[in-house]
C-alpha cells in the first residue's frame, strides 16, 4: 500500500446547467467515484421532507395516512439542510423534533364552501419558516402561473374539510424517498467511435444509409456534400451493438470500432427542485468527502469502534 | 385457432386484397369495411344487455310474466266446507321496494339496506275477490292491493328503484354506476344465485348406461309435473323405466296399454326399415309371450306393477291406477286430451326410432356435454320455483284455516277470508330464508340442493363480475370424469375456454362468455300456429306410416312432436325470415337436424345463445352507413336486430350456419360472421393481454387470480362496511389494454399498477418467482394497500326489559390507559389511532337476562357485567378507526359496527402477480441506490427472475412489456386483445418495435444497465419495461406466525391448534418418522413433551395405577393400596395420564409397570 499513489485529480466540466437540471462530464476517474457520486446524491443527501403529520380535521375523501403520505413526498426548498440538525440529534430539543433547529412547522387549512372542487394543493401549506417552503415549479416551467398551482393533495367537494398541523424535519433519502433530492441521477460511459473509413468507403449509398439507420438513436448521418458516414452524437450512442451487428450483416465487420473510455462519465443530474441541481452535486461531493474522513479518522483509533460499529472494524482491515 | 387464422392473414394478406377479393366486391358493388368498425356494436350490445343482462332478464320475466301465471294457476282458494266461499286472486304485482315499520310503508334504497342489515325487498301486492258471510247472506267482495308477502328484489331489475337511473341519481342514491346489479340484499349481505347447469328438458336422449344398455330418456317437466322417463334396450328388448312401476315394464304392453294393439302399426311408426323391425321383434314377442293383446289386459298388467304409494290417493275405480299415470307422469310433457294417446305413442316410437338409430349407429348417440342439451337455471327460474312453492303452501294453509272457521258451529261474525291471508308470513319467510341459507328444499318439486347463493365477494370489482357469470355444475365435484370437465368445441363464444377455477371443480364451474345470453321462456301457442301455417302437417292426421317416410322432416317443438314437413329447408328458412323480420322472438332457434331427420324449434328458457352478424352468400349485411349510424348515435344494437343484421344463434342452429371469423375468410357457403372473436373470452380471461400468446394453463391461473387482486371495489368504496375490504392505494389503468377492459369498466375500477419491470437475476433472494423490489418505489406508493375490517357489537334487549348498556369511560384508574381511544359516548372515536389490546366499546351486559321483568332505570350497577369488546389486531402494527356506523338490527336492538383501518406498505413475503398467471412472492426489498439503472436514469420498481419464463412460456407478458414500453414512450394506450391482431385490436410487435425504436429504444426492448451497486456496466442487454402488477390479498401479515410460550387447550393441556388461537407448531408423524430415523431422541422427547405437556404423576409399583401426592404427608399415596410405600415419581405426557383415567372409567384398568432405567 505504502509509496505508490493512485490519487488521481477528476475534472469537472459542465455542459449545461438549469435549477433542477445539470449536465455534466466527470473525467479522468473511474467507476467507484463515479458511482460513489450517483448513490450519495440518491441516498445521502439531505433535505427537508413532512415527516410527522397531526390531523385536526380531515374530512375529506382520503383517509389521515394517506394525505400524510402525499404531504411527505411534496418536495420542499431544502437549501438550509446541510445546516440543520437531524432531529435524532437534536440537543435543544432532546429529539423529539419541535424545534427551530431541527423542525419546520406547517400548516394547511382548507375548507370547501361552495359546489366547486375545490384542490387542496402545495401552495396551501403554510410554512413557519420562509426559506423551506414547498417547491415552487411555475417559473422554471414556463407555465401561466394562474394555471398551475403546485402539487395537488386531495380534492374538496362543499362541506369538506382539512385542518392540520405538519412537522418537516431533515432526512437523507436513504431512509425514505421523500427525502431523496435527486428525480433522475444517471451517468453513461462516454463513447468513442471510430470509423474505419477505408471499408466505409466500400459501402454504396444505400448501404451506408441503411447502416445510419440501424441505430435506434441518431450516432451517425451521412455527410449531404461528401456522402460520408460521420459520427454526430456519440453520446446518443446507447451501447446497444446494433451498428455492429449492422456492419457484421452487412459482411464488413470492423466498419466501425465502439468502445466505452473507462475514465470519463457523462452525469445527468435532474433535482425534484428541493435544491438546485449544482447544490445537489456540490452536496454530494461534500458529504462523499466527509464520509471518506470519517474513513481516515478512524484508520487507527479503535475509539472508532465505536462510532462505525462493526465497519469500523472493517475498514482498518480487520 | 387464433394463431393459425394469423398466420394464414400474414402470408395471405398481400394476395387476399389484390387478387381474389375486388373481383368478387366490384361484381356485387358492396362497400368494402374494415372488421374494426364492428367492434363497436360490443359496447352498444353491452348497453342494452349488459354484462349480467342474463340475471336481469330471468328475474324481470318472472316479476311481470312468471309470477302471474304462477297465481292464475293457483287462483281459486274454495272451502270444503261451504265450497259457495272462496277467495280466487285475480291480479298480482310486485310493488316498489319498501319497508314497513310501525304500520308506516317507507321507500328504501340498496344502500341503506346493506348498511342496516335489511332485506330489499318489495311487497308482492294481489287484487283478490271474495265471498264473505256465513250461512244464509253471502257477499261478493273485492280487495286490491293487499300484500301477501315480501319478495327480494334483483338490484337494476325493472322493480328495483335503480333501473333506469343516470349516473347522478345512481350516486345519490349511494349506488356505484359500474356495479352490474343481479344480486339481492339479504339481511345486509349480498347474495347471489348462480347460475345453474342442466341437462335439457322434455328432450329425447340418447345415452349409455354403464352396462352398456342403450336407453333414451326425457326429463318431463310441464306445469302440472316433473318426472323423468327411461325406456331401455336390455338384451335385445325394449323396456320402459318409470319410477311409478316397481321394475321394468315392456314397451310393447306401454303402448298396448295407450290403445296401440295393432303390432304392426308399431313397426310402422318405427319406421319400415327391416333393421328396425327386426330390432323390434323380440319386444312383440316378449309381449304377446305373457298373452297381452289388448289395451285391457295390458292395463290389467299394469295394474299390478304399478307402486304402492305411501299415501295412496283414492284410485277412482272406473280407471285403476296404471292409465292415470301413463296419461300424467309417462312422458308428462306430452299432453293427452280427452285420453287421446296417439301423440303419446308417436312420441314413444320416435324415441325408440331414434334409440334403434343409435344401435346400428354409435355415431347417433347424443353428447351430455355438449352445451346445446344443456339448460342454464337462472335466478328468475329458481325463485319462481320457490314462490310456487311457497305460495301454494300459503294457499293450502289459509284453505286449512277457512275450513277451521268455517267448521266452527257457532261464530259471532261474518268470516272474512282474506284476513288470514294478510297474516301469513310463509312467503317472506321462505324466500328470505332461502335466499340467505342457499339451500332450496322444495318437496313439491323434489328439489334439495345446496349452496345454490353464495355471498357476493366484494374482494375486487373483476371477482364481483366473476360472480355473475360463474356456472355452477349439476353433479357432484368428487366424480372422477373426464368427460364433463373437458373443453367442449360447443362451446364456443357461449362458455369462456379460460375461466375456470383449479382442483376438484376444474371444468365443471364455468363462466359465460362476454356475449353470451342466456334466453328466458317464450310463448309456445303463436309459435305452433305459425308452424301450421308454414305447412306443417299435423300429427293427428298422420298415420304411422307416414312419420317417417323419406322426403320429410319431422318439425319438433320444445322437445314436442307437432308433424312434419316435406320441405324442411325451406320451412327453415321461412321460420328464420319471420324472426329476422321481428315477427317470431328473437330467441326463437331454428335447427335443421339432417341425421335425425327433424326441424327443431326452441322457445324455452335456459339456452345460451350470441349475436352474429348475418351475411348473405358470404356478404355481410351490416355495411359501413349502418355503422356509421350507430356512431352518430342514431342507430342502437336493436335496431340491428330489426333490421336482420344481426340475430341470435343458439348451440343448436350454429350447427346450420357457417359463421366465418372475419369478413375477409368469408366464402360464398358463408352465413353468418362472427362480431369479434376476442368475445369468446369471458371478463376475467378478457383482462389478459395478448391471451393467444400464453400457455393455456397461465391464463386459467390469471383468471382464478384476478379475483384475488386489490383494487377499487366500486365507487361507493368508502361508503361501504362490508367484513373484509382490501384497496389499493393508488391503482392505476393499465398501460396495455384491452377491449374487454374498456367495455367493463376495468379501467375505471383498476385492481394493480403499472410497475417498471427487470428481467434480470438480482441478489439470490429472487428464486423460486421471488421478486425484488425497489424500496423508494415502496416509499413513494406502489403496492400500499388500505385493510379495512368491520367489527360488530349489538347492544342487546332482554326479554326482562334489561338491556346491555354503554358507559362513559372511566379516564383515570386501573385500565383506563386502554380506553384512551374512546369518546365519552363509550364508543371508539373516528380517526383514533387503536392498537392492540385496545378497549373499542366500553359495554356492560345486563345479568337479569331470564325471568322475572324488570325496569331497566332502577337495575343498580351490580346487575351488569363488563363485557367491553377490546381490539385484537397484529402486535406492532397501528391501525385506526375508520368509522362508527349505528344502526337498528331486525331485533330493534341497537348495532354497532367499527369499521377499522390499517394501511400496509408490501413488505417481504407479500404476494404479486402480473397477468399472466405468474405469481411471486416479494423476496427482498433493494435500496434504490442498489438497483440497477439505464442510463436515461430509469430504474426499475421490481426485478423478475428471468427463470419464470421459459417452463411458463407466458410470451404475452412479454409483449405486454414491450407494448408498454412503447406505450409510455409514445403516450397511447397499447391494447393487447385476444387474437386482435387481425381486426386492429393488438398492436403487433412489428409495430411496438417500431415505436421503440423511434424513442430511441432496442427494438426488442432490452436496455443497456448499469449495476447500481458497482457502477459498471452489465455484461447482457436487460428486458426492461413496465407490467401491470397486481397485488394479492395474501399478505404475510395475516399469515406469520410462531409462538414460544402460549396458551393451551384446558383438556389435554397441550398447546391450542391454529394461528387465530396462538396455537403451536406441530411436529406431526411424518416430522416424528424423520426424527426416528435420524435418531434424534432426545429431540423427539423434548418435542412431544417437554414443549408439549409433561405432567408428573405418582405410579404405585405394586399395583400399577396412578396415585396422587399428599402435600400433607410430603409423599406419594397409592389410592387403591391405602398406603405411600411403592410410590414411584415419573414423568408422562398429560394426555396419557388422560388417557389412563379414561380407560379407568370405563373399566378397563391399565396398570403401569416400572423397571429401572
Amino acid at each position: 500500500m505504502e509509496g505508490v499513489s493512485y490519487q488521481r485529480f477528476p475534472k469537472v466540466k459542465i455542459r449545461e446547467l438549469k435549477d433542477d437540471y445539470a449536465k455534466f462530464e466527470l473525467r479522468d476517474t473511474d467507476a467507484s467515484m463515479a458511482n460513489a457520486l450517483r448513490r450519495v446524491m440518491i441516498a445521502e443527501v439531505p433535505t427537508i421532507a413532512i415527516d410527522l403529520v397531526e390531523i385536526e380535521v380531515n374530512s375529506s375523501v382520503l383517509n389521515d395516512e394517506f394525505i400524510a403520505h402525499r404531504l411527505g413526498l411534496i418536495p420542499l426548498t431544502s437549501e438550509r439542510a446541510m445546516s440543520m440538525r437531524f432531529s435524532r440529534d437534536c440537543d435543544a430539543c432532546d429529539g423529539d423534533g419541535q424545534c427551530e433547529f431541527c423542525s419546520v412547522e406547517f400548516h394547511l387549512r382548507a375548507k370547501c364552501m361552495n359546489d366547486q372542487t375545490l384542490d387542496v394543493t402545495s401552495k396551501d401549506l403554510y410554512s413557519s419558516d420562509h426559506t423551506v417552503v414547498p417547491v415552487d415549479f411555475t417559473d422554471s416551467a414556463g407555465y401561466d402561473s394562474s394555471e398551475q398551482r403546485g402539487i395537488i393533495i386531495v380534492k374538496l367537494r362543499r362541506g369538506q374539510e382539512l385542518r392540520l398541523r405538519a412537522i418537516a424535519r431533515k432526512g437523507i433519502g436513504k431512509d425514505h424517498a421523500k427525502w431523496s433530492p435527486a428525480a433522475t441521477v444517471t451517468f453513461m460511459y462516454e463513447a468513442e467511435i471510430h470509423i474505419n473509413e477505408d471499408l466505409m468507403e466500400t459501402l454504396t449509398l444505400e448501404e451506408k444509409q441503411s447502416f445510419v439507420e440501424s441505430s435506434p438513436t441518431r450516432v451517425f448521418d451521412i455527410d449531404p456534400n461528401t456522402q460520408q458516414v460521420v459520427v454526430v452524437d456519440p453520446e446518443a450512442y446507447t451501447y446497444d451493438d446494433e451498428v455492429i451487428k449492422k456492419a457484421e450483416a452487412m459482411g464488413k465487420p470492423g466498419l466501425v470500432e465502439i468502445y466505452a473510455k473507462e475514465d470519463s462519465f457523462i452525469f445527468t443530474v435532474e433535482s425534484t427542485g428541493a435544491i438546485k441541481a449544482s447544490q445537489l452535486v456540490l452536496n454530494a461531493i461534500e458529504i462523499l468527502k466527509q464520509k471518506l474522513d470519517a474513513v481516515r479518522l478512524s484508520e487507527d483509533t479503535v475509539e472508532a469502534d465505536d462510532q462505525f460499529g462493526e465497519l469500523g472494524a472493517h475498514m482498518r482491515g480487520g | 385457432m387464433g394463431l393459425k387464422q394469423e398466420d394464414l392473414l400474414l402470408n395471405n394478406s398481400s394476395n387476399w386484397n389484390v387478387d381474389e377479393m375486388p373481383i368478387d366486391k366490384q361484381k356485387l358493388a358492396a362497400p368494402i369495411k374494415s372488421a374494426v368498425d364492428k367492434f363497436q356494436l360490443l359496447p352498444e350490445f353491452l348497453k342494452v344487455r349488459g354484462l349480467v343482462k342474463q340475471h336481469l332478464d330471468s328475474f324481470n320475466y318472472f316479476v311481470n310474466t312468471g309470477i302471474k301465471k304462477i297465481v292464475r294457476a293457483n287462483e281459486r282458494i274454495a272451502s270444503d266446507v261451504d265450497p259457495s266461499i272462496y277467495l280466487r286472486f285475480k291480479d298480482v304485482r310486485i310493488g316498489e321496494p319498501s319497508m314497513t315499520i310501525d304500520g308506516i310503508s317507507e321507500k328504501i334504497n340498496p344502500h341503506t339496506c346493506r348498511l342496516s342489515d335489511m332485506t330489499y325487498a318489495a311487497p308482492i301486492l294481489v287484487n283478490i275477490e271474495y265471498i264473505q258471510g256465513s250461512h244464509g247472506q253471502k257477499t261478493r267482495l273485492e280487495k286490491n292491493d293487499l300484500v301477501i308477502g315480501r319478495m327480494p328484489i334483483m338490484l337494476r331489475s325493472c322493480c328495483c328503484v335503480l333501473f333506469g337511473k343516470d349516473e347522478a341519481e345512481l350516486a345519490r342514491l349511494g349506488e356505484c354506476p359500474l356495479d352490474p346489479g343481479g344480486y339481492f340484499i339479504i339481511k345486509g349481505a349480498e347474495k347471489v344465485i348462480l347460475i345453474q347447469e342442466q341437462l335439457s328438458k322434455n328432450r329425447i336422449i340418447i345415452d349409455a348406461d354403464k352396462k352398456g344398455n342403450i336407453n333414451a330418456s326425457v326429463t318431463s317437466s310441464s306445469e302440472a309435473t316433473k318426472s323423468k322417463t327411461v325406456i331401455q334396450m336390455e338384451k335385445d328388448k325394449i323396456y320402459l323405466l318409470l319410477n311409478q312401476f316397481v321394475k321394468k315394464i315392456p314397451i310393447m304392453v306401454v303402448m298396448k296399454a295407450m290403445g296401440m294393439e295393432s303390432d304392426q302399426e308399431v313397426v310402422q311408426m318405427v319406421g319400415r326399415d327391416p333393421r328396425y323391425g327386426a330390432l323390434l321383434l323380440p319386444s312383440i314377442e316378449e309381449c304377446s309371450g305373457v298373452g297381452i293383446y289388448t289395451q285391457e289386459q295390458a292395463l290389467e298388467y299394469l295394474e299390478t306393477k304399478v307402486k304402492r304409494a305411501m299415501y295412496a290417493a283414492p284410485a277412482s275405480q272406473k280407471e285403476g291406477r296404471a292409465l292415470p299415470i301413463l296419461r300424467d307422469v309417462f312422458l308428462a310433457n306430452v299432453p293427452v286430451r280427452c285420453n287421446n294417446f296417439r301423440p303419446k305413442c308417436l312420441y314413444v316410437a320416435v324415441m325408440m326410432r331414434r334409440m334403434m338409430e343409435a344401435i346400428l349407429n354409435k355415431d347417433a348417440m347424443d353428447d351430455k356435454d355438449y352445451v346445446g342439451n344443456k339448460r342454464l337455471e337462472l335466478s328468475g327460474q329458481l325463485i319462481s320455483l320457490l314462490f310456487e312453492d311457497l305460495f301454494k303452501t300459503t294457499i293450502s294453509e289459509v284453505k286449512k284455516l277457512i275450513d277451521h272457521a268455517l267448521s266452527k258451529p257457532s261464530r259471532s261474525s261474518a268470516l272474512d277470508p282474506s284476513q288470514f291471508l294478510r297474516s301469513r308470513e310463509t312467503i317472506t319467510v321462505g324466500l328470505e330464508r332461502t335466499l340467505s341459507t342457499g339451500n332450496f328444499d322444495i318437496k313439491r318439486f323434489r328439489m334439495h340442493r345446496k349452496g345454490m347463493t353464495q355471498v357476493l365477494a366484494r374482494l375486487s370489482f373483476i371477482g364481483t363480475l366473476g360472480y355473475m357469470t360463474k356456472i355452477s355444475p349439476q353433479f357432484e365435484k368428487s366424480r372422477k370424469v373426464s368427460g364433463p370437465r373437458a373443453l367442449q368445441p360447443s362451446q364456443w363464444g357461449m362458455l369462456c375456454p379460460c375461466d375456470t377455477p383449479e382442483g376438484e371443480a376444474c371444468g365443471l364451474v364455468k363462466n359465460l362468455a362476454l356475449m353470451t345470453h342466456v334466453t328466458t321462456d317464450e310463448d309456445e301457442g303463436p309459435l305452433i300456429s305459425l308452424c301450421y301455417c308454414l305447412g306443417v302437417e299435423d300429427l293427428e292426421l298422420l298415420s304411422g306410416e307416414e312419420l317417417h317416410t323419406p322426403n320429410s322432416f319431422l318439425v319438433i317443438l320444445n322437445g314436442l312432436i307437432l308433424g312434419k314437413h316435406r320441405r324442411p329447408q325451406h320451412f327453415a328458412q321461412a321460420m328464420r325470415k319471420l324472426r329476422r323480420a321481428g315477427k317470431v322472438g328473437e330467441f326463437v332457434s331454428v335447427f335443421v337436424n339432417e341425421k335425425q331427420r327433424c326441424v327443431y324449434i326452441a322457445s324455452d328458457g335456459g339456452r345460451v345463445c350470441r349475436p352474429l352478424v348475418i351475411a348473405d352468400k358470404g356478404i355481410s349485411r351490416i355495411k359501413e352507413h349502418h355503422m356509421k349510424e350507430l356512431l352518430d348515435g342514431v342507430r342502437t344494437f336493436d335496431d340491428f336486430l330489426h333490421d336482420g343484421l344481426i340475430e341470435y344463434l343458439d348451440v343448436n342452429e350454429e350447427n346450420n350456419a357457417l359463421i366465418a371469423l372475419y369478413e375477409k375468410e368469408a366464402t360464398p357457403e358463408t352465413t353468418h360472421i362472427e362480431i369479434e372473436p376476442f368475445t369468446i373470452l369471458g371478463v376475467c380471461a378478457g383482462l389478459i393481454p395478448y391471451p393467444h400468446h400464453n400457455q393455456s394453463p397461465r391464463n386459467t391461473y390469471q383468471c382464478a387470480m384476478g379475483k384475488q387482486a386489490m383494487g377499487n371495489i366500486a365507487y361507493n368504496q368508502l361508503c361501504r362496511m362490508d367484513t373484509l375490504l382490501y384497496l389499493l392505494v393508488y391503482p392505476q389503468r393499465p398501460l396495455l389494454t384491452t377491449r374487454t377492459i374498456e367495455l367493463v369498466g376495468y379501467d375505471k375500477l383498476g385492481a394493480g399498477q403499472n410497475a417498471t419491470v427487470a428481467v434480470m437475476s438480482y441478489s439470490g433472494y429472487d428464486i423460486e418467482d421471488a421478486i425484488v423490489m425497489n424500496k423508494s418505489s415502496l416509499d413513494r406508493g406502489f403496492g400500499r394497500c388500505i385493510v379495512m375490517k368491520r367489527y360488530s357489537a349489538v347492544n342487546q334487549k332482554y326479554e326482562t326489559g334489561a338491556s346491555d348498556r354503554i358507559l362513559r369511560p372511566q379516564r383515570t384508574g386501573p385500565g383506563s390507559e386502554r380506553m384512551q381511544i374512546l369518546d365519552d359516548d363509550g364508543i371508539a372515536a373516528p380517526g383514533e389511532i387503536i392498537r392492540p389490546n385496545d378497549v373499542y366499546l366500553n359495554k356492560e351486559s345486563s345479568i337479569h337476562t331470564r325471568g322475572t321483568r324488570v325496569s331497566s332505570e332502577s337495575l343498580p350497577d351490580s346487575a351488569y357485567r363488563p363485557a367491553r369488546q377490546t381490539y385484537k389486531g397484529p402486535e406492532g402494527e397501528s391501525c385506526v378507526v375508520d368509522r362508527v356506523a349505528l344502526s337498528s338490527d331486525r331485533n330493534s336492538n341497537l348495532s354497532i359496527k367499527f369499521l377499522i383501518r390499517h394501511t400496509r406498505r408490501p413488505e417481504v413475503g407479500d404476494k404479486f402477480s402480473s397477468r399472466h398467471g405468474q405469481k411471486g412472492v416479494c423476496g427482498t426489498i433493494i435500496q434504490q441506490e442498489d438497483f440497477p439503472f439505464s442510463e436515461r436514469g430509469i430504474c426499475p420498481d421490481l426485478i423478475m427472475n428471468p427463470h419464470g419464463f421459459p417452463s411458463r412460456m407466458t410470451v404475452g407478458k412479454m409483449i405486454e412489456l414491450l407494448g408498454g414500453k412503447a406505450g409510455v414512450s409514445c403516450g397511447r394506450f397499447h391494447y393487447g386483445s385476444a387474437f386482435g391482431e387481425p381486426s386492429g385490436h393488438a398492436d403487433r410487435v412489428e409495430a411496438i418495435s417500431e415505436t421503440l425504436v423511434k424513442h430511441g429504444f432496442s427494438y426488442n426492448g432490452k436496455d443497456f444497465i448499469y449495476s447500481g451497486i458497482t457502477g459498471c456496466p452489465l455484461q447482457a442487454y436487460i428486458f426492461m419495461g413496465p407490467i401491470y402488477y397486481q397485488k394479492l390479498k395474501h399478505m404475510v401479515l395475516d399469515k406469520m406466525h410462531a409462538r414460544g410460550n402460549g396458551p393451551r387447550v384446558m383438556l389435554t393441556r397441550q398447546p391450542t391448534e391454529g394461528r387465530a388461537r396462538n396455537g403451536g407448531l406441530r411436529v406431526g408423524e411424518m416430522e416424528r418418522d424423520c426424527l426416528i430415523a435420524y435418531g434424534a431422541s432426545m429431540l423427539i422427547f423434548e418435542r412431544l413433551m417437554i414443549s408439549s405437556d409433561p405432567f408428573e404423576v405418582q405410579v404405585c409399583r405394586k399395583c400399577g395405577l396412578l396415585g396422587y401426592y399428599s402435600h400433607k404427608l410430603k409423599t406419594g399415596i397409592c389410592s387403591s393400596c391405602k398406603n405411600g410405600d411403592n410410590v414411584s415419581t415419573m414423568k408422562l405426557p398429560y394426555a396419557c395420564k388422560l388417557l389412563i383415567q379414561e380407560l379407568q372409567s370405563m373399566n378397563i384398568v391399565p396398570r403401569l409397570k416400572l423397571a429401572e432405567a
